[in-house]
């Protein structure tokens, strides 16, 4: 069982932003060394503040943009050094959905043309093979069959999450990344969409790469998780394992500061001070050293790197004090 | 104890006359002092309808009507627009959810959270001044000296919603309305303004109503909570009755379809469907087409709120024994 679909290594992206006029440009490394693999039908849960490179690793995974350095391998086959016809036939095997389900969808076409444009571009099927496809995948998310002819406004926000979701597995992707799908939606439609998820999952053996910044929500979907803080990895592991012992004090503030309905279920809360900084002007040593309460002399000047500490791959020169 | 705020039958009506919507049916309302009263609900249950009519803030959209309307023993309805400005923005203040625009993007921090010591309290220039910056330290906001020529679009989204809360608590309300007001915030930051917002609510000993879908953030911190369901109160009580051993079954459905609930299970127990609309209300209990143990009786008769001692309850077949709830 060593099945893995989704590959990167020192993923990098770094981005050149201008300062103002005459002013040299900066380098934004909004995605700053990611490593991870994920197999095939499993789930990896991608967490961290706005602004920690979470959209920025989509981005690379989707090819929606080239990464600045490092490799990302799908399926086997290597995409960083593809050609850009190799890479089109790759994008068909990704796919994805997004928070925002309004945004997402075309207002000025009907649902069955939408669901069907995927199928026009990559196959050679068929008008009626499509239309059978199509038929086939909307009863699977459970939508109508005479949902066929509506257009987007005529649907509730989970609805047109579903038609998001049958659009990205139109094409039986090996993965869909899926950001932040159900921040959008209330608590019961949020129930029904992540249900849908788990159930095509079961069926299909999509593998997901889950960004969310909802812990509890992650804890129910995910099988690994991966702590981003400032472009990099902070700890990453099985789910369970992070859960229980959370071995960064960034993932411990993270999950001490999720509220939770059981009153027993509520530990001491660890407040971290302040924002995430500024990607452009970041913290020497390691990058949470000003937020940590924890934090000693070595880790504003040294910077800790991933490493492996019961179970899991962490980075944090203290994680050991924390066993 | 006299209730700060006392809402009787509160109505809002959209559309016209011959087909009007009940967005809000029949609300009623009890905020004690410095009490921290949770409303909970899905999109399009009126939580956030019945407090921007409360407010005056529908601007001319819908009919608002109510039996009652007590905001300190004056009944807000017959206020003259003159007079319920007085009191609206002063006494009771509200944030909303999404800070950056509730902010005008136009004018500096500082000139907006001066603007209202002006408007209210009538303070000159300097004093004005002086008290943003007090005001800036108090939802700690660091170096505020700095931060009040700063425009909107300069402030992370955190930082942005301390200034609404500034703005907010400048006039001392003696009621604050918070309607989501972290559901757009990280995680960490949504636990500072939390933080911030109790430690303001208990220091000044101010009411604070908090609406809000994340029914984690209302157990946490308020002591009743009040839960909607399609312009109606479903159920009320303090927070560990009505979540712990709801009576109403939308409540369990709600509690039961959050993941924390689920722990162990592949699926996610799911209340099917969506809020009625406004075509689409059924004339029996209005959450009788989703309702898992709905009788025949429920789809042909409304339920009415019945209240017992300590809650109160919009259902004709409550989970909880009635001796129970009398008790």
């Amino acid at each position: 069982m060593n099945d893995i679909v989704l590959k990167t290594e020192n993923l990098a992206r770094h981005y050149e932003v201008s300062q103002g006029f005459m002013k040299p440009r900066a380098t934004l490394k909004a995605l700053n060394g990611v490593s991870l693999s994920l197999q095939r039908g499993k789930t990896l849960a991608v967490v961290g503040e706005s602004g920690c490179g979470k959209s920025t690793l989509a981005r690379q995974i989707t090819m929606i943009e080239p990464p600045s350095a490092g490799s990302l391998w799908l399926d086997g086959d290597r995409v960083d050094a593809a050609s850009a016809s190799q890479i089109k036939s790759l994008r068909s095997k990704v796919q994805m959905v997004f928070q925002n389900p309004y945004g997402s969808l075309n207002p000025r076409r009907k649902i069955g043309d939408q669901l069907e444009e995927p199928l026009i571009i990559n196959t050679d099927m068929k008008s009626d093979q499509r239309k059978e496809r199509i038929r086939d995948m909307m009863q699977r998310v459970g939508l109508r069959p005479e949902h066929y002819y509506r257009y987007p406004h005529m649907f509730s926000g989970g609805q047109r999450q579903r038609i998001a979701i049958a659009r990205a597995m139109m094409l039986n992707p090996s993965i869909v990344v899926a950001d932040e799908p159900t921040s959008a939606l209330d608590v019961s439609i949020q129930a029904q969409v992540l249900n849908l998820f788990l159930d095509l999952q079961e069926e299909l053996r999509t593998s997901y790469v889950f960004i969310s910044h909802n812990l509890s929500v992650v804890e129910h979907v995910a099988d690994d998780v991966m702590v981003m803080y400032l472009g990099r990895a902070a700890e990453s592991g099985p789910k369970q394992t992070l859960y229980d012992k959370p071995l960064h004090p960034y993932t411990q503030a993270l999950l001490s500061a999720t509220p939770s309905i059981f009153p027993e279920k509520r530990a001491v809360k660890i407040r971290i001070e302040g924002e995430l900084p500024s990607p452009l002007n970041p913290p020497s040593g390691c990058a949470f050293h000003k937020r940590c309460p924890h934090a000693v002399a070595r880790c504003s000047t040294e910077e800790p790197v991933l490493r492996e500490v019961s179970g899991r791959q962490v980075a944090c020169h203290l994680a050991e004090k924390f066993v | 104890m006299m209730s700060l705020l006392s809402i009787q039958n509160l109505c809002v009506r959209f559309g016209t006359l011959e087909k009007p919507f009940l967005a809000v049916d029949g609300v009623d309302l009890n905020v004690d002092q410095g009490e921290l009263l949770g409303i909970v609900g899905e999109s399009g249950s009126g939580k956030s309808v019945s407090m921007m009519a409360m407010m005056g803030l529908l601007d001319g959209q819908g009919t608002v009507t109510a039996d009652q309307m007590l905001f300190d023993g004056k009944e807000l309805s017959s206020l003259g627009p003159r007079e319920k400005r007085r009191i609206i923005g002063k006494d009771i203040a509200m944030i909303f959810q999404d800070p950056m625009t509730a902010l005008n993007p136009s004018y500096t921090v500082g000139f907006q959270i001066e603007e209202v010591l002006k408007v209210h309290l009538g303070m000159d220039r300097k004093v004005r001044r002086q008290r943003a910056i007090k005001l800036m330290r108090e939802v700690e906001i660091p170096d505020p000296e700095r931060r009040l020529s700063a425009y909107p679009h300069q402030l992370s989204g955190g930082m942005s919603q301390r200034v609404a809360i500034a703005m907010a608590i400048a006039c001392e309300p003696r009621l604050l309305i918070a309607d989501e007001p972290t559901t757009a915030l990280d995680v960490t930051i949504q636990a500072q303004i939390m933080d911030l917002l109790l430690r303001l609510q208990k220091e000044r000993g101010m009411a604070l109503m908090m609406i809000t879908h994340d029914l984690a953030v209302v157990s946490e911190v308020a002591q009743r909570v009040v839960v909607m369901y399609a312009g109606q109160v479903a159920e009320t009580g303090l927070v560990q009755d009505v979540f712990f051993h709801p009576a109403h079954p939308y409540t369990r459905a709600l509690i039961e379809s959050i993941p924390e609930s689920c722990r162990g299970a592949r699926r996610l127990s799911t209340l099917p469907g969506i809020v009625p609309g406004q075509y689409d209300r059924p004339s029996g209990c209005l959450l009788s087409p989703r309702c898992p143990i709905a009788q025949e009786r429920c789809v042909v008769e409304r339920p009415e709120l019945i209240r017992y001692t300590s809650r109160a309850v919009r259902c004709h077949t409550p989970l909880i024994p009635l001796q129970e709830l009398k008790s």
